[in-house]
């Protein structure tokens, strides 16, 4: 009576099941298309949730879900704003029934927040733009918070994350023109903002370079 | 071009989303409106502002070591996983 080897479990080849050819190669696409946007998703999971903890989760659920997915992800169209758009809806689902109401902001919370994970940081690369040199990251940060989510969310999807108006438009589900007037109406809105930090920190806002 | 269709086209025009032609009637409209060109200005500068002064935070490693092995567990069951209860 034949018998197979036995398998030992310390053997590192045997630790995870073989995979067949096809799913190497999937997981292969995988990481070379989705894995290697993690930080660019967590980034935006944070700044969702203003919580560590939840923005870990939210990456998590949201790479789970396009692995298992991944089959229906068009190539060659931009992997990432398929895998901003899971994580959105995954948010929505998930997060936004208990959170703030819109236009209402705990600056403490996002203080707390800055404060906690600051350490974390990616360093950025600053010119010099006159008075608004002298704003700090938590007052920008917080006049984007006080920005309505509609303005918001387009904002960072366009100036943080790069997206076009089209990849931005099929995101938030909304015609090209509403994504327009949305950065329009959301700019000058945040320019007040800064203006009024700029001036509550004595700098001449008149005065332009 | 008046200057309610040049407010329509400043934020395509901030983010090079504008076509040609619609480059080329916004940009003579600048030329002859101090308001709007000031206004455009100002929009660019606060889109530059957004992208030095707004941090952005790296996944931690714990997170991306983790999403490694969801993909690598996500078609099949672990067969030995001593460490699951």
């Amino acid at each position: 009576m034949s018998r197979p080897d036995p398998i030992r479990k310390s053997s590192p080849d045997t630790k995870k099941n073989p995979l067949s050819t096809e799913e190497q190669l999937k997981l292969r696409e995988f990481q070379d298309e989705a894995i290697v946007h993690i930080n660019a998703l967590y980034n935006y999971a944070l700044h969702l949730t203003l919580n560590p903890h939840d923005a870990n989760d939210l990456v998590q659920e949201t790479y789970l879900k396009a692995y298992k997915f991944f089959g229906s992800f068009e190539k060659g169209t931009n992997c990432k704003a398929w895998l901003f758009k899971i994580l959105k809806n995954n948010y929505i689902n998930r997060y936004r029934k208990n959170a703030r109401e819109p236009g209402k902001v705990d600056y403490d919370l996002i203080k707390d927040f800055y404060h906690t994970i600051k350490d974390t940081r990616r360093d950025s690369t600053e010119t010099e733009t006159d008075y608004f040199h002298s704003l700090l990251h938590e007052e920008v940060y917080m006049a984007m918070q006080s920005l309505p989510e509609e303005f918001r969310e387009v904002i960072q999807l366009c100036d943080i994350e790069g997206f076009t108006y089209e990849e931005i438009a099929n995101m938030v589900e909304s015609p090209i023109g509403t994504v327009r007037s949305r950065l329009y109406r959301g700019r000058k809105l945040l320019r007040v903002q800064l203006e009024e930090y700029a001036k509550k920190f004595g700098f001449n806002t008149e005065k332009d370079r | 071009m008046k200057c309610d269709k040049a407010r329509e086209l400043m934020s395509a025009a901030v983010d090079g989303e504008l076509t040609n032609r619609e480059n080329q009637a916004f940009t003579l409209h600048l030329q002859e409106c101090p308001a709007c060109t000031a206004e455009f200005e100002e929009a660019k500068k606060t889109k530059q502002i957004i992208q030095e002064k707004i941090v952005r935070f790296k996944a931690p490693q714990s997170l991306v070591n983790s999403i490694m092995e969801l993909s690598l567990s996500g078609t099949k069951e672990p067969s030995d996983s001593p460490m699951i209860d």
